[in-house]
């Protein structure tokens, strides 16, 4: 009886995994060991059928019905990367409709610190609105302050 | 002559280039000559009709979003191959039909009773039709675990080393060796089997 080691030594040894000297080592012993030669024929005969007697299975639908399957599953794998594609940019503009708005706060800011350097916005404010479509006026007459607002 | 002729007298690589262009005809006749070899390769590693069918199609929808990294380091079909298996093992890992789980299946995993097994006849199928044998093989596949099985398809039908499918499969070359020896005594008696029953 081989021990597990020597007996996967000679499973290497049939499927040509081992370098020179083992492949010398086990060969000294198969023309020795008539138990090893056995296993070794059982072995390299299991392989040899298996490989040459692969079974051969046939897709069960039509050629037509099969790659309309794949037709779909590829049309639903690119409008799913189009959608996921279209989230990531939409995410990306959210930058761009901030500006304006970022810019806006900007100018007032500026005019608040112009007029009241060291003041606080409080109570008795108004809005006036000029006529004109693109700007608006805030005037705070108890901060003494006066907001434009340019679109 | 039709473009469809055209199509199925091209060689693989001139229909690859096509395809990778976008060309979804020269894809489809490459589907339709390989089809059956990918169908084959995870029907014999899942045993199961629909999960072959839907992982077959599965590697084919992967192929054409993934054509332009295909370099022809290989045959396109060696390519395909690699992909079912992938998708194979993956499902398998999924199920977790890959680990070992009874005392009975881990002395199975090393083959231990197995190497006390009397050598059977090294030529179990002989007389038999060429069909026939296939058809007996696929049996006896079938009546390996998942974790045998799938060794020996990549040992076998993939030609891979021991240390290419232990990387693959993630397990230990040690362990390729033990399930490799235990299928191939497994196959080896029950194909015996088989050629007993056909005979009685």
């Amino acid at each position: 009886m081989k021990t597990m080691e020597l007996t996967l030594e000679l499973q290497a040894y049939v499927d040509g995994e081992l370098d020179a000297r083992r492949r010398a080592e086990v060969e000294k012993l198969l023309a020795v060991d008539p138990e090893a030669r056995s296993l070794v024929g059982e072995l390299r005969a299991m392989s040899e059928l298996v490989r040459a007697n692969e079974p051969v299975i046939q897709v069960p639908e039509t050629r037509e019905f099969y790659w309309s399957q794949i037709q779909r599953r590829i049309g639903t794998a690119e409008r799913q990367a189009e959608r996921d594609g279209s989230k990531r940019a939409g995410s990306m503009h959210w930058p761009r409709w901030l500006v304006p708005a970022l810019g806006i706060t900007a100018v007032a800011t500026v005019l608040v610190f112009i007029q009241n350097p060291a003041g606080t916005i409080g109570a008795g404010a108004s809005f006036a609105d000029l006529g004109d479509p693109v700007s608006l006026t805030f005037h705070s007459d108890t901060d003494g302050i006066t907001i434009h607002w340019i679109n | 002559m039709s473009l469809k002729q055209d199509y199925s007298s091209c060689a693989d690589e001139q229909l690859v280039a096509w395809a990778k262009d976008g060309d979804a005809e020269a894809f489809e006749e490459l589907i339709h000559r390989h089809r059956d070899k990918i169908y084959a390769r995870a029907m014999i590693m899942l045993r199961n009709e629909g999960d072959a069918l839907d992982l077959s199609q599965e590697a084919w929808v992967k192929s054409w979003q993934r054509l332009r990294q295909f370099q022809g380091e290989s045959t396109f079909l060696t390519w395909m191959t690699r992909i079912i298996i992938n998708l194979c093992l993956d499902q398998l890992r999924r199920q977790k039909r890959m680990r070992a789980e009874s005392i009975e299946e881990m002395e199975e995993e090393v083959g231990g009773v197995e190497r006390l097994m009397p050598v059977e006849d090294a030529k179990p199928t002989e007389g038999l039709e060429s069909e026939e044998v296939r058809r007996r093989i696929d049996e006896a596949l079938g009546k390996l675990t998942d974790a045998h099985r799938t060794v020996v398809v990549m040992h076998e039908f993939e030609g891979l080393e021991y240390k290419e499918i232990a990387k693959r499969v993630g397990i230990s070359i040690g362990t390729v060796m033990s399930r490799l020896f235990y299928a191939r005594r497994r196959l080896a008696t029950l194909l015996q089997g088989l050629k007993r029953e056909r005979s009685e």
